[in-house]
């Protein structure tokens, strides 16, 4: 996770680069450390620092990490020609490497060589199973085809190796969810849930996969799940809107009938009165579309 | 109804869509329509536009909350909820996914004439190179003549227009200027609810 003072940190360095205030090799390092996603910045910058023999070599070992870096960048861009010359660069350095190998396997799959891609990487999992990033390339590429049941398979496979891997558990979570399958959804954040049981962030998700399946006991689950979300994390507006949303929806689901206990009735106006105050503070303009919100699911 | 139903959206409703897709290019993005029909109930005007979601499209808890909110908003200003709209993850997926349809068939069961808009990543690249057409970058797709939903046309002469002929134009300009990282959507409005879903600042 990256903290919003880190996000800034970041922002700010970028302003500074491109505006040509120096602090290149400063942002480049942070955007690798925090493994950010700014791949046209990586490439631009990256390529700067590159083509300067100077500057190049002032790096040291680190220009190697560097070449890696903005080849990476490259084929994310699409510029495939200056992905292939850093590779290049780094095959001559280091000839017969697994990890120059990956990135030429990465090439393949960034020119659309799906099946020479697809050899490449199978015969680098032969050499070492364990692999993390190749394995995660496979399913990426199965994704990009739009295979998305073979991203799946190839995610579960993964997972059979690599269970504590709780990035792979959620993204399989979001892949079930993306096709509806809201059943297989909630099997991965049981899972997430057991083995991290203080994340509120699982919490809430297996609570919002739980009130799109509905159903009478798993909107009663899901509020639960609400409630746990805002117990462990403090204040979250999602879950408090969650709150809202399960008793409204058990409402219309018993009629009425079901009595709900003097608990339950609270936790719902208490949710209301913590969204009304929040609302009111940072969200002033929002308050009257809140009220008539909270109004129209009956609370 | 007999005819196929016209329809214009207007250039700030459609640019705040393309924009809030090319924040989010690695993740399916969808947006909520607002709008009215004409006099004669033959057009539909889509007048706004509210960037909903780029991550979890298919969870129902923050769609319901954003449906119910923006729909509050709007009543009051004589708008309500004409249509939908969705791009997709992968650039060359020209296919209206499952979700998608979900969704548009909700916001059908109260406007039978709703639009369901599909981001068009091809003529966007088209446009981003030649800069000359003039119609707009997305798929339309409705549901009024037949039982699922079916493309409407999607060249110049097709039933869907944007309102001012020099809307693509504007919008390059938005997109060079690099507004787009602007956007606001409501999935960030439930993260930081400072955060407004309708980009007041973004056409200042």
């Amino acid at each position: 996770m990256v903290t919003r003072r880190e996000e800034e940190e970041v922002n700010r360095l970028e302003n500074q680069v491109e505006n040509g205030g120096g602090g290149v090799w400063e942002y480049l390092c942070l955007v690798h450390k925090l493994k950010l996603r700014r791949s046209d910045m990586v490439l631009k910058h990256g390529l700067s620092i590159l083509n300067d023999k100077k500057k190049r070599s002032a790096l040291g070992p680190e220009e190697w990490t560097l070449y890696e870096q903005v080849a990476v960048a490259a084929m994310d861009c699409q510029s495939n020609d200056a992905a292939k010359d850093c590779i290049k660069v780094l095959q001559r350095k280091f000839p017969g490497s697994k990890r120059v190998g990956r990135l030429e396997a990465m090439l393949l799959e960034a020119r659309g060589l799906w099946s020479e891609a697809e050899n490449a990487y199978s015969s680098l999992l032969e050499e070492n199973p364990f692999d993390q990033v190749v394995h995660k390339r496979r399913v990426a590429m199965a994704k990009a085809q739009g295979n998305t049941s073979a991203a799946i398979d190839w995610l579960n496979k993964y997972l059979d190796l690599f269970m504590a891997d709780h990035e792979a558990w959620r993204e399989l979570a979001e892949i079930y969810v993306s096709l509806q399958m809201y059943k297989q959804a909630v099997f991965c954040y049981e899972e997430l849930i057991l083995s991290q049981p203080t994340v509120p962030l699982h919490h809430l998700a297996y609570a919002d996969v739980l009130y799109t399946l509905g159903g009478l006991e798993n909107l009663q689950t899901a509020k639960k799940y609400y409630a746990s979300t805002i117990d462990s994390g403090g204040k979250s507006t999602r879950a408090l809107f969650g709150i809202c949303l399960c008793t409204s929806a058990i409402g219309q689901l018993t009629k009425g009938r079901n009595k709900e206990d003097k608990d339950s009735l609270e936790l719902q106006s208490l949710s209301a009165m913590a969204l009304e105050k929040d609302y009111k503070q940072r969200a002033p303009s929002k308050v009257s579309v809140l009220s008539s919100t909270l109004r129209s699911l009956k609370i | 109804m007999d005819g196929e139903s016209n329809y214009e959206i207007h250039q700030n409703a459609y640019i705040k869509l393309i924009l809030h897709a090319l924040k989010h290019k690695t993740s399916s993005v969808n947006g909520v329509l607002l709008g009215r029909n004409s006099v004669n109930g033959d057009n539909v005007e889509i007048v706004e536009s509210v960037p909903l979601f780029h991550s979890q499209i298919g969870l129902l808890p923050p769609l319901e909350i954003s449906l119910i909110m923006i729909e509050e908003y709007y009543a009051d200003k004589g708008l309500s909820i004409v249509g939908y709209f969705h791009a997709n993850e992968r650039f060359d997926d020209f296919e209206v996914g499952n979700v998608a349809k979900n969704i548009a068939d909700h916001i059908y069961k109260y406007f039978p004439q709703a639009a369901l808009l599909l981001m068009d990543n091809k003529k966007l690249e088209a446009l981003l190179k030649e800069g000359k057409d003039r119609s707009p970058v997305m798929q339309l797709y409705t549901k009024e003549l037949s039982r699922s939903w079916k493309l409407a046309g999607a060249d110049a002469s097709g039933p869907l227009k944007i309102k001012e002929p020099s809307a693509n134009i504007v919008l390059l300009d938005f997109i060079s200027s690099g507004k787009w990282k602007d956007i606001i959507d409501f999935d960030d409005h439930l993260d930081d609810i400072s955060k407004d879903w309708l980009n007041p600042e973004l056409f200042k």
